[in-house]
């Protein structure tokens, strides 16, 4: 029963690489009896170990040698994103599902990723954490350059440097642990951590580590390559690195925070700043593009930086909701990059103004992504709601940070409402939709939508043992968000329609390499002020 | 060689992934920055110059093992990434000509 993460990481592996010798007209479905094998043993293996009301943490050293080896551990953190991890990865196979011949290079990449992510989500040693971390870098380079146009080479090759380079300020960070507590075991730097805490190398660690992740989660001043990857790769893709990959720079997060939890760094304040920083400039960056893929991408950007908000919370509901802002948010984000690719499939163009009536031509399209931008502007009722409810819950009105977190909602809703101009308008295609595949996996990402909106309370005990029972539809809470929709319809009839200049200088600025990578070392250099200096 | 020494070659390293303007040229950057960290951690791991972690009983200091293992393991994913980064930087210059940052960001989808 302990054996069953390795297996968890070691299935898609094989899979993959069997698909890619086979190659044949068949083989694909592989790739299918794979995902419901690991499904079934997570299954099984979080049944096993959920005891009283709660998934009780494990772990499993391979290689043990008086107590040493390359230990795995799961608690409810690691085993709630697995269950994200393996459900996303559902709905993406069965998106893109197909025998074709081409095909076979891209279930390769594709399965041997979601190893990769497994093997992240679960490891409890931090060199395998960087290896993983790395590994999915590169396969999410080549997926991005799998199109082969010169847009998405460019986007790989800015995507690959530009991680590397805050991997490898991981990689020093995990040198100085190594060398302080002569381990990379996580839980036993977690025990030890005190003793060392105040020291000045220790401080100068955390800061390594954090900048590197930043990178990966595309924070602040290093985000630049998120739209331009998001916006390059495939549909699948793009909903995968959105809805997940992306979320891998946040369980790190979360898993070196909650290691570095009894240092006692004030991690909380900077984070926030950052957090809303990237909340509100990733947001109006998105309304000022026109191409749907890359306001999907700037909204990602937008949505982490809430994420991070929730996340540098001390109030304990407040960073539960930013774990389930994770979740949320991966649902309709993954369902929104999807409709956009059947979008630009069936119009042949990416501009949203040149899209209209979608709402007459593809009906089943049009609801699905309704409920999925209802979801992400927090629409009662839908799963948006509750996480940004829960994160603002800790902050009063008069608090000045409510009302940065406010802005940024109107943003994301300003941005919604130029997104649904899509929906009216006369019908110009006859064409319905023959492949059934992706249908269902809009259908199934539209229920969910409403499943977690309405079921918080027991899928919030069951995976994080929070308590959401005090978030509850009241009228105020409706009122505010007819408020923000009739604001955000008006920004959008006034400011964002006319394009005037500059919306447009907006549009088209770009940071190059150099400069985002000057940008990566400033914010170390504030880090480090803040962190080493300043505290 | 002084441990503060690798700091140096990761600076370098640094400061070439921030001024140049040129793909290949950041590509050598990062590479520069890598074996910078592969550096630091092999010399931390044997600053008091040990032998080779191979016990015969005959040496009285030998290295950390682990350090050497690890790095292993890192020069093999650098190794990958450069290539990657290459195979990326010749598909780039043949779609676009040039291999200058700012030319290619600055066009649309290429020739």
């Amino acid at each position: 029963m302990l054996h069953i993460p390795i297996f968890l990481i070691i299935i898609p592996v094989v899979s993959a690489i069997v698909i890619y010798i086979v190659k044949n007209k068949h083989v694909n479905y592989l790739a299918l009896v794979a995902q419901a094998v690991m499904t079934v043993l997570a299954i099984v293996y979080f049944h096993h170990f959920y005891q009283d009301g709660a998934f009780q943490p494990q772990t499993f050293i391979i290689g043990l040698w008086d107590d040493v080896g390359i230990p795995i551990r799961t608690d409810g953190l690691s085993m709630s994103f697995v269950f994200l991890t393996l459900f996303s990865w559902w709905m993406v196979l069965l998106y893109t599902f197909n025998t074709k011949e081409t095909d076979h290079d891209f279930v390769f990449f594709m399965l041997f990723l979601q190893g990769v992510f497994l093997g992240l989500l679960q490891t409890n040693d931090l060199f395998n954490m960087f290896v993983f971390v790395e590994l999915t870098t590169i396969i999410v380079t080549i997926l991005v350059a799998f199109n082969k146009t010169p847009k998405s080479f460019r986007a790989g090759l800015y995507y690959l440097l530009i991680n590397t380079s805050g991997v490898l300020a991981f990689l020093i960070g995990i040198i100085f642990l190594y060398f302080t507590f002569g381990t990379i075991n996580i839980s036993v730097i977690t025990a030890e951590m005190l003793a060392v805490a105040p020291t000045t190398a220790m401080r100068f660690t955390y800061v390594l580590l954090m900048a590197g992740i930043s990178v990966k989660a595309a924070l602040f001043p290093v985000f630049t390559w998120l739209p331009k990857a998001h916006g390059a790769a495939r549909a699948g893709i793009s909903a995968l690195l959105s809805g997940l990959v992306v979320k891998g720079g946040l369980y790190l997060f979360i898993r070196i925070n909650a290691m570095f939890a009894e240092a006692g760094y004030q991690y909380t304040d900077f984070f926030f700043v950052i957090g809303a920083l990237t909340a509100i400039i990733g947001i109006v960056f998105a309304i000022s593009q026109t191409d749907i893929k890359q306001m999907l991408a700037y909204s990602t950007v937008s949505q982490i930086g809430l994420i991070v908000v929730g996340l540098s919370s001390t109030d304990a509901l407040v960073y539960s909701g930013g774990v389930l802002h994770i979740f949320n948010h991966a649902l309709f984000k993954v369902l929104l990059f999807m409709a956009a690719g059947m979008l630009i499939k069936v119009y042949q163009t990416k501009y949203v103004t040149d899209m209209r009536g979608v709402m007459r031509s593809m009906p089943l399209l049009g609801i699905a992504m309704l409920f999925a931008m209802l979801s992400i502007t927090g629409a009662p009722m839908f799963n948006g709601f509750i996480s940004k409810s829960v994160i603002m819950y800790g902050f009063d009105t008069t608090d000045l940070r409510y009302w940065v977190l406010f802005v940024a909602n109107i943003g994301t809703a300003t941005l919604f409402v130029k997104m649904s101009q899509i929906f009216f308008g006369p019908k110009t295609f006859s064409l319905r939709f023959h492949n059934k595949l992706q249908d269902a996996t809009l259908i199934v990402l539209s229920v969910m939508l409403i499943v977690f909106g309405n079921f918080y309370i027991t899928i919030g005990q069951g995976f994080f043992g929070a308590d959401f029972s005090d978030i509850t539809l009241t009228l105020a809470k409706a009122l505010e968000y007819i408020i923000i929709l009739g604001v955000a319809y008006l920004l959008y009839r006034f400011l964002v329609r006319p394009d005037g200049q500059l919306v447009r200088r907006l549009r088209h600025f770009t940071l190059s390499f150099e400069v985002a990578n000057y940008l990566f070392v400033t914010y170390l250099l504030v880090m480090m002020l803040y962190f080493v200096v300043w505290l | 060689m002084d441990p503060m020494l690798t700091f140096l070659v990761i600076l370098i390293g640094m400061y070439g992934l921030s001024t140049s303007k040129n793909i290949i040229k950041s590509v050598f950057s990062v590479t520069i920055i890598e074996s910078g960290v592969i550096l630091l951690f092999l010399n931390l791991g044997n600053w008091r110059g040990g032998s080779i972690p191979i016990i015969n009983g005959a040496a009285d200091i030998i290295a950390d093992p682990l350090p050497q293992a690890l790095m292993i393991t890192t020069i093999v994913i650098g190794s990958t990434v450069t290539a990657l980064a290459l195979m990326l930087c010749i598909k780039v210059f043949h779609h676009y000509g040039t291999v200058e940052w700012r030319e290619i960001l600055r066009r649309g989808e290429g020739k």
